[in-house]
């Protein structure tokens, strides 16, 4: 990439908008998987949103006895009190996501924040904020995470506050890492030299860059949200009112479905979860590792190299 | 010496982050406004000889400085409260509650660790064969299905057949040592089963990937073209070099190993320090979840200063 | 030192028409290096010249059979008869290091960082069963006081080692089982004039006092003109000229080597520096006509439709260009 055309803002933008784009279509060359996931990732996402008209029932509607076999209730039976686990699933979905998603907006907020900040200014800022990152590192997160939302009482936006306070020291170390190698290039010196402010230059020039990976890390941030998630309800931490696929799995456990051999209370929402995390991990990965290309030769191959017969 | 520099940097750290965790403790259970857990005189069903007694043990009525202060004398004594609803002290609890989970724990570790390496290193070294991509597949699943998740599909499959939860049988009188030591193996197979199983995958995957990138590296070339052969070059140079990022990775790991052991004693009714945590937040029994939380926050604090130490000794390039 | 002059002893190392193809994705193919046929001779310092992507680094890493799976070598590599190639892996192997042995481009990493300098000199010994223990220790340090490095420094890091001194113990290592050949690629890129003139001082004292057969791979000129006898050129897989130093300077039959040499500065400055515009043809599509004639000065119609085959000159001196029989040492561009 030649410096004269970095100078231009709108140029830098458009080449990095390209390179998502050239990320994007060679994923879906070399890593059929990451489509895959991504395509079941979107099914369930619309599946979510478009729960009043999906699912078969309410939530709260008392289709027959506690543990109704599938046989009986089509398609997976009934829950513990009697409720059709299909619609459960499909209305569970709408929180379970919603935390994983906005847990993960969090995270990358205030990761992105201290990345950017720390990246950029440097200096004795980027030392105070990458000491308190790795406190935060060194501390486990789930057994935190449990305590907090043990003292500050379960709800909604308090499990998505504490889950985000917890997840956003991945993001903040990749988002320094590239501020501070953008930070040294040309077209940045060069923007500051004709007076353009800080922020503008963050905005314009850097986050375009730090963009793509930010991407693929918030992808894999989701997967695990969306783990804790299950966790801090299977540990009666979440929201009461809602019902999430955590939830199921608590309530199942709970109401000693395993006693009960119900194995359809609780496989459907392990299911689902397994899901959606493996979608988010081979999406992320593949996006991280079309953008960070360790295409090493192994040097090492299960055969050798082959004798031809040609000349 | 070599690195005397690095081991006192991580020795400071660790010290220091201990150090952040007994603060942070602190402020969340006595320090934050709102009086339902700060006054931990407030064991239901005390009498008010024992409240008017844990009042002045603890400070209580003392500024929230000075109660800081008493905190770490006491942390210092290892005297951690007392239980709410056993009214046992906490260290007592936790204390035995450690014993319980670092067997567990252990055996299913090991078994992810030995596996997951073998595992790990095969892939790499049979790259894009069935071998490589099924390993892979297997190991991506595994990581993705939730912990606790799996441990009750493990109860599912194995009801009857296994016990279905906690460490020893009731019903079993007088056991003879063999008997008593079978007893809690069937126990412990399932939990420990369980954690093994999803620690498995990512050791796999993270083997996988520090082994690819050995491979790529300059001198595995020289090594064959010194005429070793494959199977001599990944044991010799590409497994003791990848050990380092293994290691590391395995360190960052021992968060995970945490938050598994929470949910799996939870599932299994393990009495272990998971279960620990999991039943005083039901119970709102907040010294003993202060308590677990500390231990729980400082071994992973040790075990990854433990990690650092071996990475330092087996990397000759580190000096400051 | 042997008394007999370098041309007239036996071939060494033989290759006939050797050619590496690579796979690569949508079942296409490289073709690296093709039909590469080579003489060498005990002793002898033999450069292997070509600008980058030409395949002089593939053809040395084929002869010791170092090709990933992708890659498909067909030909003859014979060393002092035996054929290299009959059995693949198999049949390299046992050679590789004890006859043949080499020295990486970027030799820095050559060595693996969690083990000693000394070590890694033992491990062929012990390997090739050659020597083992407190011996071969021994030789360890002999060879690096071989190369200039105080034999205490075996017990060292390579990153302990300064870049010179790493790509001097990459040698001493390359010699640890007394090779017949060694293949040294692009040795000096990297290091400091001063090291350079050093290193190259030491390949040639080897050479001589070992009687080693010396094959240097670089893109430099000035130093394959300093050290070695006889060279050849190679451009886009082929060799399109080869023959002794002073021959491919003053005498170039290829119009690819004149304007390489020529684009070495003169020392008295006369020489213009040229560089020779254009870009190799790409090896994944099969070249009709001359591979260099699009950037060719002096090409005519027979270029375009006819690969030219290399012609013999004379004993030494072999060119592959239609215009063999006229000669352009006197034609200025």
């Amino acid at each position: 990439m030649s410096t004269a055309l970095e100078s231009e803002p709108g140029v830098v933008a458009e080449t990095s908008e390209r390179r998502l784009r050239t990320a994007v279509w060679r994923l879906m060359k070399d890593r059929p998987s990451a489509v895959v996931g991504a395509i079941v990732l979107g099914l369930i996402v619309l599946l979510a949103i478009f729960a009043p008209l999906v699912a078969p029932h309410g939530i709260h509607d008392k289709i027959g006895p506690p543990f109704g076999r599938p046989a009986d209730f089509k398609p997976l039976g009934l829950d513990d009190g009697g409720t059709d686990v299909l619609s459960l699933l499909i209305w569970g979905a709408r929180i379970s996501l919603i935390v994983g998603f906005a847990a993960t907006l969090v995270a990358m907020l205030i990761g992105g924040t201290v990345g950017i900040l720390a990246g950029y200014y440097g200096g004795s800022t980027d030392t105070v904020l990458m000491r308190i990152t790795d406190y935060f590192l060194a501390i486990p997160d789930v057994p935190l995470m449990i305590v907090v939302a043990a003292i500050w009482g379960p709800s909604l936006s308090h499990i998505i506050l504490v889950i985000g306070m917890l997840l956003w020291t991945s993001t903040a170390r990749i988002v320094r890492a590239q501020v501070k190698s953008v930070r040294e290039r040309v077209y940045v010196k060069r923007a500051r030299a004709l007076g353009a402010g800080d922020a503008r230059i963050v905005f314009r020039h850097v986050l375009p860059q730090v963009a793509p990976l930010l991407v693929a890390n918030t992808v894999l941030t989701i997967a695990v949200a969306i783990f804790d998630e299950t966790a801090l309800a299977f540990l009666g931490l979440s929201d009461p009112s809602k019902i999430s696929w955590g939830k199921m799995i608590k309530n199942a456990t709970e109401s000693a479905a395993v006693s009960y051999g119900a194995w359809w209370a609780i496989v459907p929402p392990g299911v689902c979860v397994a899901i959606v995390i493996l979608a988010c991990t081979l999406i992320g990965s593949a996006m991280e590792d079309s953008l960070n290309p360790r295409l090493r030769v192994a040097h090492l191959a299960a055969r050798g190299f082959r004798i031809g017969t040609e000349g | 010496m070599r690195g005397a520099d690095y081991i006192i940097k991580r020795t400071a750290f660790a010290l220091i982050t201990v150090f952040v965790a007994i603060t942070l403790n602190f402020v969340l259970f006595r320090a934050l406004p709102g009086d339902t857990i700060a006054n931990l005189s407030k064991v239901p069903g005390a009498t008010p000889q024992l409240r008017a007694e844990l009042t002045e043990e603890f400070g209580l009525d003392q500024s929230k400085w000075q109660q800081y202060w008493i905190y770490l004398g006491q942390l210092a004594h290892l005297n951690l409260g007392v239980s709410f609803s056993s009214t046992e002290p906490v260290t007592s609890e936790v204390g035995r509650a450690v014993v319980n989970t670092v067997p567990m724990v252990l055996l299913g570790t090991v078994f992810s660790v030995v596996f997951g390496t073998i595992t790990g290193v095969l892939a790499a070294w049979k790259r894009r064969t069935l071998l490589d991509h099924g390993s892979v597949s297997l190991a991506l699943i595994f990581y993705s299905l939730p912990t606790h998740w799996l441990g009750l599909m493990l109860l599912l499959l194995t009801a009857g057949i296994l016990p279905r939860g906690g460490r020893t049988d009731e019903f079993l009188f007088n056991p003879t040592f063999t008997e008593h030591m079978i007893d809690i193996g069937k126990h412990m197979l399932l939990p420990s089963l369980t954690l093994g199983l999803v620690l498995y995958g990512q050791y796999t995957l993270v083997t996988r990937s520090a082994m690819l990138e050995t491979l790529g590296e300059d001198f595995i070339l020289t090594a064959r073209a010194k005429g070793m052969r494959d199977r001599t070059i990944v044991r010799r140079h590409a497994f003791r070099n990848a050990m380092l990022p293994i290691i590391t990775l395995v360190a960052l790991s021992f968060g995970y190993i945490v938050a598994g052991s929470i949910l799996i004693e939870t599932v299994f009714s393990w009495p272990g320090v998971g279960l620990l945590v999991s039943r005083s937040v039901q119970r709102r029994d907040w010294p003993v979840l202060q308590g677990a939380f500390l231990v729980l926050t400082i071994s992973v604090v040790f075990f990854n200063y433990v990690a650092d130490l071996l990475y330092f000794k087996l990397d000759p390039r580190i000096t400051t | 030192m042997s008394a007999q002059p370098i041309t007239a002893r036996a071939a060494l190392l033989e290759v006939h028409d050797l050619h590496v193809r690579f796979d690569l994705p949508n079942d296409r193919q490289l073709h690296a290096v093709q039909g590469v046929s080579l003489s060498l001779r005990r002793g002898e310092l033999f450069g292997l010249v070509g600008e980058s992507g030409c395949g002089k680094t593939t053809t040395i890493l084929a002869l010791m059979g170092l090709l990933p799976s992708s890659a498909t070598v067909s030909g003859r590599i014979e060393l002092e008869g035996q054929d290299l190639l009959a059995e693949g892996e198999a049949s390299m192997r046992p050679h590789r290091w004890n006859d043949v042995a080499m020295v990486f481009q970027g030799a820095m990493n050559a060595f693996n960082p969690v083990k000693t300098v000394g070590s890694q000199l033992v491990e062929p010994m012990e390997l090739h069963e050659l020597a083992e223990g407190r011996e071969a220790e021994a030789r360890a340090g002999e060879l690096l006081e071989l190369v200039g490095i105080g034999k205490e420094r075996a017990s060292r890091f390579p990153h302990e080692f300064s870049g010179g001194m790493r790509q001097r113990a990459a040698i001493a290592m390359a010699l640890a089982c007394d090779p017949k050949i060694l293949l040294a690629d692009e040795p000096t890129t990297a290091l400091d004039v001063m090291v350079q003139a050093q290193i190259l001082e030491l390949l040639t004292t080897l050479s001589h006092d070992l009687e080693l057969t010396l094959v240097f791979v670089t893109h430099d000129l000035p130093v394959i003109a300093e050290l070695c006898d006889r060279a050849a050129v190679m451009y886009a897989g082929e060799i399109v000229e080869e023959g002794s130093v002073e021959t491919l300077y003053h005498d170039p039959r290829h119009p690819y080597t004149r304007l390489l040499f020529a684009a070495i500065p003169d020392a008295m400055g006369d020489k213009d520096v040229a560089s020779i515009p254009g870009a190799p043809p790409r090896l994944d599509q099969e070249i009709v006509g001359c591979p260099f004639r699009p950037r060719c000065d002096v090409s005519f119609e027979r270029c375009v439709t006819e690969r030219p085959l290399p012609i013999w000159l004379s004993e030494q001196h072999r060119a592959a260009c239609h215009r063999n029989d006229e000669v352009w040492a006197a034609a200025a561009p």
